[in-house]
């Protein structure tokens, strides 16, 4: 499912995904500079979405604190463009090592806490529980740490910029985002279909038996908890570099909720159902959050109860998980109507 | 401060703490369900205080209707969300965690984002040690342990105790010998969440009462939990022990902040060599 489908065996899910790339392709023309840097938030909210749910959907490793991962990749980002760490100058001050130090810090810092609570044995609730400390805690030190510019967090993040390359223009940084988007969400499509993957699902639906088969279940999660950490601590460095600020909102609790809200909304155990999810939301707070003001958290909570009990699966995770075949285009439907994970 | 005046004010805090992660823990026990919202119940049990207060009833009125009034919160979510739920453990961590955004955002609603204050309902001291304390701490301590005996004594010397252990044990087994799991699992919702409301109410007149201030006692309560082991009721008081004599010793020494990482770091450890807890039987987190 990697690649792209050929005409002929084109499915209602693979004309959905092509549906949004094109959507995405072509979103940007209609609009004003301000709106397409909306909208390149939007992509990478998605992003950050994918990443939790390849943790939470596709392994089941549920994490309230999600958000400390994007926004220590974000403030990495914005500390090192800014020149803000010590002894870091020249190209170590550049966007590129910005991007390799947002993904390779939040790689370590998820593998050394993923070694701590998975060989603790700690699953399900608890390490939800023990990731929403996490965040809170670092929301906590950020706000009262003065270097990093406390409550108000750093602004006026300088502009992505690749050997002399400058993405001042929003048109050309919306493409590179969604690039980058583009190419995450076919990497983690491989991840999750590939022989590592099939070992995830295993763990997923009986963790017990996928270790009685001989698979080290502890290290496959912290490899997963540390690839998911990556992801979103990418997503965090573009939003420093977007939205060109970054504050202790974007890893506290706030954040956390929001994107485990998106995931579950969209669907969790889809990538691409989650990114939907986090787009979906996002633009109906851009709409409804002035109307309806401090009533769209409230109804927002109501809406995740009632998902939660009605539609597990998320509005599209069935979908998007659908193998039906297009009527015209397929003269014979396959058989194949197992569900994806 | 007088250091006499720091270890009181310390066991204060640790036995609130223990009512908080009492609640939970009796309900996670008996139930398996993980009651995110738990602190947004401490929460209301605070500003049913603040809404007494503001009605002219008083303090004292607030801190009768508080158990009563999310006790009667807790049994009606038992029986409209968490029952249609019991076969799907974690998709309950997720509608509590829902019921906790709405609730917080609720009292956002009513009584706005910022932090409230309670009058004292005992502004006299007294003298302990030779050092002047308040009355109103002593109190808290005195209903916070009675409150305690009375859960430890109520699952332990009770018929009730006896058959809440047996569902703990065993629910099928349980149930076939008689015992209304149904029933006992709303009970043990509406007490759990009866206690975190009346740790809330006392704890109002103490600190400034704002819409996150529940998850303040959350995650300390939880960690406890972690800490001491969620086998056993015992482990909680190991646990909140720690966790919360750790909390006021740092923050006492150096700041808040240094406090909250070292004892989530402890936790972290302890839960690596330790996933049972310090005291408590093997968890089935």
């Amino acid at each position: 499912m990697g690649k792209m489908p050929f005409l002929g065996n084109l499915t209602l899910s693979d004309l959905l995904r092509l549906i949004v790339l094109g959507f995405f392709i072509f979103l940007p023309f209609s609009h004003n500079l301000y709106m397409i840097n909306q909208f390149s938030l939007l992509l990478v909210y998605g992003m950050f979405a994918m990443s939790l749910s390849l943790i939470w959907g596709y392994v089941g490793l549920l994490c309230f604190g999600h958000a400390v991962f994007f926004g220590l990749g974000a403030y990495i980002m914005a500390m090192i463009t800014k020149g803000m760490i010590p002894g870091f100058s020249g190209f170590l001050a550049s966007s590129t090592m910005g991007l390799i130090a947002a993904i390779g810090f939040n790689a370590i810092f998820a593998l050394v806490l993923g070694w701590f609570l998975f060989h603790g044995r700690l699953s399900g609730a608890y390490l939800g529980i023990v990731t929403l400390a996490i965040s809170v805690l670092a929301e906590r030190i950020f706000i009262s740490w003065y270097y990093t510019g406390g409550y108000n967090g750093i602004s006026s993040v300088p502009a992505l910029k690749f050997a002399g390359w400058e993405l001042i223009n929003p048109t050309s940084l919306y493409f590179f985002v969604l690039a980058v988007t583009f190419l995450i969400y076919v990497f983690l499509r491989r991840v999750v279909s590939s022989p590592f993957g099939a070992v995830l699902a295993a763990i997923k639906h009986n963790e017990p038996r996928a270790e009685s088969f001989g698979f080290y279940t502890i290290n496959y999660k912290i490899k997963v908890f540390a690839l998911g950490a990556s992801v979103a601590g990418l997503a965090g460095a573009l939003f420093a570099t977007v939205a060109e600020f970054v504050s202790p909102t974007e890893l506290g609790f706030k954040m956390s909720t929001e994107v485990l809200i998106w995931t579950a909304l969209g669907g969790r155990e889809g990538l691409l159902a989650s990114f939907l999810g986090a787009v979906t939301v996002r633009l109906l707070e851009s709409y409804l959050s002035e109307t309806l003001a401090e009533y769209w958290v409230l109804i927002l909570g109501l809406i995740f109860i009632l998902s939660v009990v009605f539609f597990p699966q998320g509005l599209f995770g069935k979908l998007l998980a659908s193998k039906t075949r297009i009527p015209g285009l397929n003269p014979t439907p396959g058989s194949t109507k197992k569900k994806e994970g | 401060m007088d250091p006499v005046v720091q270890i009181l004010n310390g066991f204060n805090y640790i036995l609130v703490l223990i009512l908080v992660a009492m609640g939970l823990v009796i309900i996670f026990g008996l139930m398996g369900v993980i009651n995110m919202a738990h602190g947004e119940f401490f929460l209301l049990g605070a500003y049913t205080v603040v809404m007494t207060t503001r009605l002219g009833l008083g303090f004292w009125a607030g801190l009768i209707m508080a158990p009563i009034l999310v006790g009667a919160l807790g049994a009606f979510l038992e029986s409209v969300l968490i029952r249609h739920l019991y076969h799907r453990v974690l998709d309950t961590i997720l509608a509590t965690w829902g019921v906790s955004i709405a609730i917080k955002q609720g009292v956002i609603i009513i009584f706005g984002p910022e932090g409230l204050m309670v009058e004292p309902p005992m502004p006299h001291m007294v003298t302990i040690a030779g050092v002047a304390y308040p009355a109103y701490r002593l109190f808290i301590m005195a209903m916070a342990l009675l409150v305690i005996l009375f859960t430890f004594y109520l699952f332990l010397k009770t018929d009730f105790g006896l058959g809440a252990r047996a569902v703990i044990a065993n629910p099928k087994m349980a149930a076939s010998l008689g015992i209304n799991t149904r029933r006992m699992y709303l009970t043990t919702f509406t007490l759990g969440s009866a206690i975190a409301g009346l740790a809330g109410a006392t704890m109002a007149p103490l600190m400034s009462c704002d819409p996150h201030m529940g998850l303040g006692f959350f995650i300390p309560a939880f960690l406890a939990i972690l800490v001491g082991g969620a086998g056993a009721l015992g482990g909680i008081l190991v646990g909140s022990g720690v966790v919360g004599g750790a909390q006021n010793l740092i923050s006492a020494i150096y700041s808040p902040i240094a406090a909250q990482i070292v004892v989530f770091s402890l936790a972290i450890i302890i839960i690596r060599m330790r996933p049972e807890g310090l005291i408590g039987n093997r968890s089935n987190g």
